[in-house]
């Protein structure tokens, strides 16, 4: 039975977790119910598995339960604004027009992510968001190298597609 | 089609590069720190996965049932038509006239490929034997042939060195008569060379001598005829 000092482990790993929920979901209060889902998530991972890698394990947690709350979240078809943190605005030194097309660019990609299948857009979030490669994204997901590529190819083509079209709307 | 790339990769950055609060805060790894506690405390909200498992491993027994039953159908359909289309027990004593010679052939058949194929084994596995055999006893000897040449080689260094000894002893006691006769010829010598030296001064003192008795017997030099 594995001993795990969870303080040590949030305390390490903590910020890149909270990072990749808030890029992913955009605000403070889903990104802290992401952060916990996402140790919860662990702790009942380390119970059936020995964790050899934290980091890509959070990772990879974070990811998911972010996308589901992603789905949740455009399912309940709630307005884009209510989701916006307008303390963050602030450290953003860009003009107004470019902030609000940037944050307009950003909403649409989580929206589109949500449209993906789960493993397409947590192999897209691991490969562009995480920086993780094939090998290891494969490797967290249970997947083969070349199935994480086919996956990472179809995500791209999606969402290129549904970005492409929301644009043009 | 650059223009697309441009747009997917553009997305990609802005949710990369997107501005991200400081955290998580205290409060938030407090909170999560409290709730991974509770989460270990109960063990049942732990064991879904199990659950999950059995539930899904009882779906499938589910639908086993089809396929058993299926299987099932299939066995007494062919057992029933498997009896139905059987041809009647053959008569025993013509079964054995016929089966009898044919057991016995190919009984005799695979005795004697048996003990050919023993034979082989064997005849192999002596070859072996005899081999290994011969190895042992070539090594043995070699040793031993060995053992024997090193001993007789050492006898020989000895025996070469106890020649080379004398040899030298004797070369010794030469030079030291040589050394000694040169010394006593070289003694032998420089009394003569003394002796002859001293002879050679009286001779020339008594000549000396002569010479002055005769000197008053010469004319002068003036006195010399024109």
């Amino acid at each position: 039975m594995q001993v795990i000092d969870w303080n040590i482990i949030i305390k390490e790993h903590g910020p890149s977790v909270w990072k990749t929920a808030y890029r992913l979901l955009g605000n403070r209060a889903d990104a802290a119910d992401c952060f916990q889902e996402t140790f919860v998530s662990a702790l009942s991972f380390c119970r059936r598995q020995r964790v050899r890698n934290y980091s890509a394990l959070l990772a990879r947690l974070a990811t998911a339960r972010a996308i589901d709350q992603l789905r949740r979240r455009f399912r309940q078809a709630q307005s884009k604004t209510d989701f916006m943190d307008c303390a963050v605005e602030e450290y953003d030194n860009t003009g107004p027009y470019e902030q609000a097309e940037r944050q307009e660019l950003a909403d649409r990609v989580r929206q589109s992510l949500s449209a993906l299948t789960p493993q397409e857009a947590q192999v897209f979030c691991l490969r562009y968001l995480n920086d993780m490669s094939y090998r290891e994204i494969a490797k967290q997901l249970g997947i083969s190298t070349n199935s994480a590529g086919v996956l990472l190819h179809r995500a791209r083509t999606r969402l290129r597609q549904s970005v492409e079209f929301s644009t043009q709307e | 089609m650059e223009d697309k790339k441009d747009i997917m990769e553009k997305a990609a950055d802005v949710l990369k590069n997107e501005k991200i609060p400081p955290g998580p805060s205290q409060e938030l790894v407090n909170e999560t720190l409290a709730r991974l506690a509770e989460t270990s405390e109960h063990p049942e909200t732990i064991q879904l996965g199990s659950r999950i498992r059995f539930r899904e491993r009882l779906r499938a027994i589910h639908h086993l049932y089809k396929v058993a039953a299926a299987v099932i159908l299939l066995l007494v359909g062919g057992y029933a038509v498997g009896r139905l289309s059987a041809p009647r027990p053959p008569d025993l004593k013509e079964l054995q006239a016929v089966l009898v010679p044919a057991i016995r052939e190919e009984l005799l058949d695979e005795i004697n490929e048996n003990l050919q194929s023993s034979y082989a084994s064997l005849t192999d596995s002596l070859d072996r034997k005899y081999q290994q055999d011969l190895n042992r006893v070539g090594m043995q000897i070699m040793a031993a042939s060995n053992t024997v040449t090193n001993e007789r080689l050492a006898e020989l260094a000895e025996s070469f060195n106890a020649y080379q000894t004398q040899e030298r002893q004797w070369f010794t006691n030469v030079l030291e008569r040589m050394e000694s006769n040169r010394l006593q010829d070289s003694a032998v010598l420089s009394n003569a060379l003394v002796t002859v030296a001293q002879q050679t001064k009286e001779e020339m003192e008594r000549t000396k001598q002569d010479i002055v008795q005769l000197l008053p017997y010469t004319q002068p030099v003036g006195s010399t005829p024109d």
